[in-house]
């Protein structure tokens, strides 16, 4: 009992930051057809430009968020991330989309990924870093922890589910009642259409693709005190959360976030079942849900995905 | 009948004779490159790594594989890596903890990479391109992930020792070999009617199924060869670098794959190969900057790799094998449009013919949600006749087409072709009994000459068309391409085309494009023939062309439904004319006597005559 309520407090924990991620591919894919296989080293900068800037590339310490540097440091990180998102929009994604290359902009987004993460990799040379929490949350419980029915549970946890959670809820709050998220709409039904009308289209999907660069920051920010973080920690949460919009069909906020959740118990669950004596252990937890997006796929591809012969 | 022995012997004699006759100075360069190229292991001064030019060798297969997917299929994967590091680990693990000799394990490496790929191929080929990029994107993190986890057969992070079957000058003549072997094929390939269905399937998929091209089954062979031979790049690599270490397959290697491919131009065969020396002089800048910096050069190389392909790509190049191309200008053929004269079309009554109707649909109907847009519509087709399908838009002309070509379902209502009941059947089944169709638009293929549009249409005729042969230039399937390349020249012909053989068809003008499409259906040798509005935008002269070409296939026998706007072209060809509107048919008959029907006139045309 007190397992299970371990697994399911940790998974969607974890499961909230790739639904965070699943938004931002979802949100991207409406509007312009393309997936941004870059978003996951955006996460990673979010981490790593907030870091560079409060403290350098040296070791940081929990005392270190409690500086003013720190707060500069988290705005900037923020505004870092928006920047790169237009820019790969404007630099890797709007040429070919007018070329209709598929492999083109494919190309270009990954080369875009591998840039950012060997800069990374350039600069920070350890195995792995501390990001130190914005919020308190170490001070609350026993150093974080709190006791609930025999489970030892982190109170950062409960903040992350309910984060995410509320995040994705805006994120459909503005899609489906602002100007700007109808706008956006109009433009993933019918992008010259909605231009015809008058939408400033291109104007909107930059700023689209901003702001999904600043939602990958604020997933940086919200995962990255919970353990320690290294250069790849961004491509694998990238990862998770494409497989995850993967799975709902790029569809609204809402799935993409139920998706993530559903994820991360899923890899809970794996990382601890086991089945009679045969432990499947933390060794599948990676593994194992992608084989099982990749066969399902394969076996029932959504409708959209399969190659339209008319 | 000549016998199968027969036509491999002519073949054989034909080959020789054009190898003979296609010699060319550069292919002497070529040669001695080639040879030189192959004793530098024995002469080369100690600045020169063989090893690493080996292990470029082999980066240049796998991406030459890759090339295969991506240049002719137009697959944007990037899973190669995956393939590689199965076929690297394979051997790893039967060599170093099973003890085989490194050639059957080797061989091994390469089934593996290849069922590996019919695997991830099958679900794969039927996706629309983004979504191949996004799966295979995943595949390579899946391989990538669980070799890391599973430490029991990867090694963990010291890797495995891999003892090596070959020395190292062994390794590049091996390497060597392979490439030039995997190039050569690769170009043949290009060039047979397999790779040509291929590509044209990259351009127009919905054209290409129209006439009958089998594009899941070719996509599939595509990417299957491409794993195979990734497998064997990897199987090979791991024994030269003597460690498997598992941090060396991962998405990166699939990311510099597909940029190798890119850089060095999609277009050719050649094109891997001189992508993988762009990365390789890439590497010697990293490892400049490095020793400048002080830092590990490693850390620079992945960042010039992506920057000089966001240059490449920003440039609009389409690489470097295509820019040294453009260097050495090929005399082109100069194009002279000929009209053809036009044959008097020979006319004979409809009445004269009373033929058993060929084609027979029956209650066609099928609904969109709410929308009934075939509503129970009944037609028969008769041989040697011309039947226009005529309405407003939006009547459900098209819809017909598609419901009889197999396009669609219908929701009720059959279809019987020459007493053979369609009600399953797919579109290419279809094709193959002769009953194919024309897009509206234009639907030619673009990027290819017009005899190679024509080539695919012929292509539905051939028994050993596949892949393999194709690649391997069998004397059979040489044979078969002769056949299919005079039916081809044949069908170019009868729309008056032949001066536009070597032409790309992308350079013709609008209505010759659908003249084209026509011919590339009647390539087909048809006995029926669904045509989709060929005349739209055409000028007198192309439609007096038209009219022409379907008096003719009246001649012939063959059946013709025609969807058609042009009514100067209906009354001047249609034996019968089918009114549609709302989705349901409303007259038919003689086209006078449709034109002085009074629910036409008011349900299609309001006031005006016909």
């Amino acid at each position: 009992m007190s397992l299970a309520l371990q697994v399911l407090v940790t998974g969607l924990a974890a499961g909230g930051i790739y639904g965070l991620i699943a938004v931002g591919y979802s949100v991207i894919y409406r509007l312009t057809g393309i997936v941004h296989f870059a978003y996951g080293e955006l996460v990673s900068l979010g981490v790593f430009a907030t870091l560079l800037i409060a403290a350098g590339t040296g070791p940081v310490t929990q005392k270190t968020a409690e500086t003013g540097r720190f707060v500069v440091a988290l705005v900037l990180g923020l505004a870092i991330c928006i920047a790169a998102g237009v820019g790969s929009y404007l630099f890797a994604v709007q040429p070919y989309l007018s070329r209709g290359s598929t492999v083109g902009w494919v190309a270009a987004i990954v080369a875009v990924a591998f840039a950012i993460h060997a800069m990374l990799a350039a600069i920070f040379t350890r195995p792995s870093y501390v990001f130190p929490d914005p919020l308190p949350f170490r001070d609350l419980g026993h150093d974080g922890f709190v006791t609930l029915g025999g489970a030892s549970l982190q109170i950062r946890s409960f903040f992350v589910i309910v984060f995410a959670i509320a995040l994705a809820l805006a994120a459909r709050w503005a899609l489906e009642r602002t100007r700007f998220g109808r706008g956006l709409q109009a433009i993933a039904a019918d992008a010259e259409g909605a231009r015809i009308v008058g939408v400033p289209v291109d104007t909107l999907v930059a700023l689209a693709f901003g702001l999904a660069g600043g939602l990958a920051a604020v997933a940086a920010i919200v995962a990255a005190p919970s353990g320690t973080v290294d250069v790849d920690t961004g491509a694998l949460l990238g990862l998770k959360g494409l497989v995850a919009a993967l799975v709902v069909r790029f569809g609204s906020p809402l799935k993409a976030m139920a998706a993530g959740l559903v994820l991360g118990v899923v890899e809970a669950t794996i990382a601890n079942a086991h089945i009679g004596t045969w432990e499947l252990g933390p060794s599948y937890r990676e593994v194992l849900p992608l084989v099982l997006v990749l066969l399902f796929v394969a076996v029932r591809p959504p409708l959209e995905a399969v190659e339209e012969l008319e | 009948m000549t016998t199968i022995a027969e036509r491999t012997g002519t073949a054989l004699a034909e080959a020789a004779r054009e190898a003979r006759a296609a010699w060319r100075p550069w292919h002497v360069v070529a040669a001695v490159f080639l040879v030189l190229a192959a004793l530098v292991p024995l002469a080369a001064p100690s600045w020169v790594h063989v090893d690493s030019l080996a292990n470029g060798f082999y980066l240049a297969l796998a991406a030459t594989g890759l090339w295969i997917t991506v240049g002719l299929a137009g697959m944007p994967s990037l899973g190669q890596g995956a393939f590689m590091a199965i076929g690297a680990f394979t051997v790893a693990v039967l060599t170093a903890k099973a003890g085989w000799p490194a050639f059957p394990a080797t061989l091994v490496g390469v089934v593996a990479a290849g069922a590996a790929g019919i695997l991830a191929g099958v679900g794969v080929v039927r996706l629309r391109p983004v979504f191949i990029a996004v799966t295979t994107w995943i595949l390579t993190w899946t391989v990538t992930l669980f070799l890391l986890a599973f430490r029991s057969v990867s090694g963990g992070a010291q890797g495995i020792v891999v003892p090596s079957g070959l020395s190292v000058d062994g390794h590049y003549e091996v390497a060597l070999a392979l490439l030039v072997a995997t190039i050569v094929v690769g170009a043949s390939l290009a060039r047979s009617g397999a790779g040509i269905e291929l590509r044209a399937a990259r351009q127009v998929p919905a054209a290409a199924a129209a006439l009958g091209v089998a594009t899941a089954r070719r996509r599939l062979g595509a990417f299957v060869a491409s794993a195979a031979i990734g497998g064997l790049a990897g199987g090979l690599a791991v024994q030269l670098a003597g460690v498997a270490d598992a941090g060396e397959y991962g998405p990166y290697l699939s990311f510099r794959l597909l940029v190798a491919v890119l850089i060095g131009g999609v277009a050719s065969a050649l094109g891997p190969a001189a992508g993988v020396a762009g990365l390789a002089l890439v590497t010697g800048a990293a490892g400049l900057l490095g020793a400048v910096e002080g830092v590990e050069s490693a850390r620079f190389d992945p960042m010039l790799a992506a920057l000089l392909l966001l240059a490449v790509l920003a440039l609009g190049g389409e690489g470097i094998v295509p820019l040294v191309r453009s260097l050495f200008p090929r005399p082109r053929p100069d194009f002279e449009r000929r009209e053809t004269p036009l044959a008097a079309p020979r006319r004979s009554p409809a009445s004269a013919r009373r033929a058993a109707p060929l084609l027979v649909a029956e209650s066609l109907t099928k609904r969109f949600g709410n929308i009934v847009a075939a509503d129970a519509v009944s037609l028969e087709l008769a041989p040697g006749e011309v039947c226009a399908l005529v309405g407003p838009n939006g009547s459900g002309k098209t819809t017909v087409l598609r419901l009889l070509a197999g396009v669609y379902r219908p929701d009720a209502g059959t279809v019987v072709f020459d007493g053979v009941d369609f009600a399953d059947a797919p579109p290419r089944a279809r094709a193959r009994r002769g009953l194919v169709r024309t897009l509206q638009g234009s639907a030619a293929f673009g990027e290819l000459t017009a005899l190679e549009n024509l080539i695919v249409g012929a292509g539905l005729r051939r028994v050993h068309g596949g892949g393999l042969r194709a690649a391997l230039a069998t004397p059979l399937a040489r044979s078969e391409d002769a056949v299919t390349r005079d039916a081809a020249v044949a069908a170019l012909s009868d729309v008056g085309l032949t001066w536009a053989a070597d032409a790309r068809a992308g350079e013709l003008a609008g209505p010759e494009q659908r003249l084209l499409a026509v011919a590339a259906a009647l390539a087909t040798r048809p006995r029926a023939l669904l045509l989709d509005e060929p005349s739209a935008g055409a000028s007198l002269a192309d439609v007096q062309r038209l009219d022409a070409l379907l008096a003719d296939l009246r001649e012939r026998g063959v059946a013709v439904l025609l969807v058609e706007h042009n009514l100067r072209l209906v009354r001047a060809v249609a034996d019968r004319v089918i009114v549609m509107a709302a989705g349901a048919v409303i007259a038919v008959g003689s086209p006078q006597a449709v034109s002085a029907d009074p629910d036409v006139r008011t349900a299609y045309l309001g006031r005006a005559a016909l």
